[in-house]
């Protein structure tokens, strides 16, 4: 029998991976096929908003700075840095993660094809992906500058050459992050503290980076595009390696490169990328098979833990399960609980950020508003969480069918455990924005009463959001779970309660900056005047939203539930 | 115990009637035995009387209890193992049975004499404190009965509770239903085994289509259990004298393949003689 390669099986192997991502010929039904329409008419909207932004971009890095090749430099490192970071999300996912690689090694085909068949595809996803991201960047440029037909040639090349590095470092990092992820398979509590630390460190990073430049701008009272910021652009840019190689190929001729420099620039690139791609090969060659029989031996590896046999009240019960399915799920894990306690940490320093730059251009008296905003947009983030609530239970969702607790008990439960989550980081918040915003040497940007405003407003919301969301999963719920029961990708109503959140947030905060030192008189008789009565305001609308949403929640909640079938 | 009366079941966007017009009505004591093709209905039957799926018409009642007026009364009477046996595979075996006790309000020392008796019984004590998504096919079969026994339900419902099991578990499963309905508790499950359900059951219903065409008596009747695979081939429409005769003379013969034969016809000469 012949063991070598079969393209034949390689290609066999590849159509079968792009029909179980983008869905086989079968018809679908007019609603599905709307479905489909709005969602890529909405991908192509922000797609398009974004390409816009892009263009304002290039304007004034290009015409008004005078920074063609800066430009280029910066693009490639943004481009190249995502392109990076999605090629290993999907070198991982596909290659190692995939629950089909079990069902592969049964057919007659060997590991070396099914390899390159999921090499290929993933090749071919970062190939769209860099596409959809460099293209912008390097056709506005064309456009901007006024290149020739050369240009778009060449951009096309550069493209494709660059997807070839962040493909080769993917492949190159996806076995140290597969075999991390083994490591700490179900150490549920190490995971979630680790989670939370890296989720706080790289956001408190991103945060002091940003005000340090936004302080260093004001401070030096210079202009992102003042001279000395463009000579210190220039300066950075000079020194990119090796993402200037990649715009010299582009725009090296214009910025005053000779075609000697340019000749080298493309040697580093092919010899860097030659050497990743060559240890890439011998990694991915020598630990793929291993890795990935690794993955299915040790798959229902799971923890042995001895607990006594103790007896909880039914509410206890429920609340316990809830819990622990939550801790005990990676995804779930990072998605919700390390959110609500890295939150505080985020609305400090968002808010400190908005309330240092708010504060010098509009006055103090836009803090309290910021702060509303930025606290319920992060809860916002942790309690879309509970719009899965149902769906979560996935082919265990019978069982909520057969146990003697009322419908309405068992919703509760739900209720009571993401709200007491939500309310915690609300709390949370409210203290450590009191303690740094409230004090005299902060400049009493918030007073006592304005911090139990924005709790009493952001808990109602927090409560309304949670049970709205529960009541959108109660509606609709979608029990589509992969292996011990995880979601296998969000539902919409993670989105819907998410963007209802966000909109909340943005109004009420609106609201608040705005009509805190703007009253409002309506025939000589004033309706708003000053923070006290938006607050007052606010919180009567947070009230009655609070009521229809537990309205909305629990009437007729027994007859809705008892109507949903798995 | 159980008494189904004239149920109704239509699945919402699909014109075929599930379940039509069935009404049984079980004894204290008995094994009952609910047998259909695939697809007929047992399945959807066995939902809507544990309460999973909603039914268009007919009442369910269990220990006197209306399922639809007072579910959780009945619910707290009834022990059900499903087919697939789903479970909550984050959690440990014991995780899961306590888990269970506690919604039925079993007390700590039931729980834990109940709970060391059928880990012994089902030979799962060597698990129990691992998390389920580990067990086996049939190991997942076990705790979900031990989970449905652990409040001692004076209705046990069991969906083809057999499927996947080892000889030995079988074994148990059978004597603890014996066990169990000697106390006074019923049993309802559905199954392929005609075989089983033969040596098994007090009485047994037929359904096809959505009908309940035939239920009768097995214990004490001889007649019946002799002529339950003919009365079930009839009944499901799938009785043909030629292949009824197939069925019944497949159960008595052996149909090992005779090594003898094999030998003589090798692969390898076959390959031999083609190249030859």
């Amino acid at each position: 029998m012949n063991y070598g390669i079969s393209w034949t099986s390689i290609k066999t192997l590849l159509r079968l991976e792009l029909r179980s991502r983008f869905g086989s010929r079968v018809e679908t039904p007019v609603k599905t096929q709307i479905g489909r329409a709005l969602n890529i008419l909405f991908t192509l909207i922000v797609y398009a908003i974004l390409v816009t932004g892009i263009y304002y971009l290039a304007e004034m890095f290009i015409v008004r700075s005078e920074l063609r090749f800066e430009f280029l430099v910066f693009a490639t490192i943004f481009t190249m840095g995502v392109a990076t970071i999605v090629a290993i999300g999907n070198v991982v996912k596909n290659l190692y993660m995939s629950g089909d690689n079990e069902l592969l090694l049964r057919f007659p085909v060997s590991g070396a094809e099914i390899l390159i068949a999921k090499s290929i595809y993933c090749f071919l996803h970062n190939l769209v992906i860099n596409a959809m991201l460099t293209l912008p960047f390097y056709i506005i440029f064309g456009v901007v500058t006024k290149a020739g037909a050369g240009y778009y040639f060449a951009s096309i090349g550069v493209m494709l050459l660059s997807v070839l590095l962040p493909y080769f470092l993917a492949n190159l990092v996806a076995i140290p992050v597969m075999m991390a992820t083994n490591f700490v398979k179900n150490q549920f509590l190490l995971v979630l503290i680790i989670l939370i630390g890296v989720l706080c460190a790289g956001f408190i990073l991103y945060m002091t980076a940003l005000k340090s430049i936004l302080t260093y701008l004001s401070e030096e009272q210079l202009g992102l595009f003042s001279g000395e910021m463009i000579a210190r652009y220039g300066e950075i840019a000079s020194k990119c390696y090796p993402f200037k190689w990649y715009a010299m190929l582009l725009a090296g001729g214009s910025a005053g490169y000779a075609g000697k420099d340019i000749g080298l620039a493309f040697l580093y690139i092919f010899l860097m990328t030659a050497a990743v791609g060559v240890g890439a090969y011998l990694v991915t060659v020598k630990f793929y098979y291993k890795t990935i029989l690794h993955g299915i031996e040790t798959e229902k590896v799971s923890f042995h833990r001895k607990t006594p046999n103790m007896r909880r009240s039914v509410f206890g019960t429920l609340l316990h399960r809830e819990f622990y399915l939550i801790l005990r799920s990676f995804n779930y894990s990072f998605q919700y609980l390390a959110m609500a306690v890295a939150a505080p940490v985020m609305v400090y320093y968002c808010n400190d950020l908005a309330s240092t730059m708010g504060k010098d251009t509009v006055g103090a008296a836009i803090v309290p508003g910021l702060t509303l905003m930025v606290i319920i947009i992060f809860v916002a983030i942790i309690v879309s969480f509970a719009s899965t609530s149902v769906s979560r239970e996935g082919s265990a969702f019978y069982h909520t069918k057969i146990i003697p607790v009322s419908y309405t008990a068992q919703v509760s439960v739900k209720l009571f455990l993401y709200a007491l989550v939500g309310t915690a980081s609300v709390v949370l918040s409210c203290i450590v924005v009191g303690a740094a915003f409230g004090t005299e040497k902060a400049g009493n940007l918030l007073t006592p009463l304005d911090v139990g405003c924005i709790f009493a407003i952001s808990e109602m919301t927090v409560l309304s959001l949670t049970c709205l969301a529960i009541w959108a999963d109660v509606r609709s719920p979608i029990f589509n779970v992969v292996g011990d029961g995880e979601l296998v990708s969000a539902n919409k109503n993670i989105a819907v309660s998410l963007l209802v959140g966000i909109l909340v947030a943005v109004i009420y905060g609106a609201a608040t900056m705005l009509l805190g030192f703007l009253p409002i008189e309506i025939g000589g008789f004033s309706v708003v005047d000053g923070l006290g009565d938006v607050y007052l305001i606010l919180s009567v609308i947070s009230l009655v939203i609070l009521g229809a949403s537990l309205a909305m929640l629990y009437v007729n909640l027994e007859k809705r539930y008892g109507k949903i079938a798995p | 115990m159980l008494k189904i009366e004239h149920l109704k079941k239509v699945y919402p966007k699909s014109d075929r009637v599930a379940v039509d017009d069935i009404s049984i009505e079980l004894r204290p004591g008995e094994i009952f035995g609910f047998l259909g093709q695939n697809g007929a209905g047992k399945s959807t039957t066995i939902k809507c009387l544990t309460g999973i799926l909603p039914y268009d018409e007919g009442t369910i009642e269990v220990c006197g209890y209306d399922l639809a007026k007072e579910p959780i009364k009945a619910k707290m009477n009834m022990g059900y193992v499903p087919d697939n046996h789903s479970v909550y595979e984050k959690l440990t075996g014991r995780e899961y049975v306590n888990y269970v006790a506690d919604l039925y309000r079993v007390s700590k020392k039931d729980r834990t004499e109940r709970l060391e008796r059928f880990l012994d019984l089902f030979k799962l004590r060597f698990a129990v404190d691992r998390q389920i998504k580990s067990y086996s096919h049939g190991m997942k079969q076990k705790i979900c009965i031990i989970a449905a026994l652990i409040h001692e339900p004076k209705l046990w419902v069991l969906d083809e509770p057999m499927m996947g099991l080892d000889p030995q578990s079988t074994a148990e499963i059978i004597a603890y239903m014996r066990e169990h309905c000697a106390k006074g508790n019923t049993v309802f499950f559905s199954s392929h085994n005609l075989d089983l359900v033969k040596r098994l059951c007090h009485r047994v219903a037929i359904i096809n289509e959505g009908h309940l065409i035939d239920c009768f008596d097995l214990a004490g009747h001889e007649e019946n259990k002799a002529s339950l695979e003919e009365r079930f081939f009839k009944i499901t429409g799938t009785y043909e004298r030629r292949l009824f005769e197939d069925y019944v003379a497949q159960e008595k013969e052996e149909f090992r393949p005779d090594l003898d034969k094999q030998e003589d016809s090798d692969p390898g000469d076959a390959e031999q003689i083609s190249e030859e």
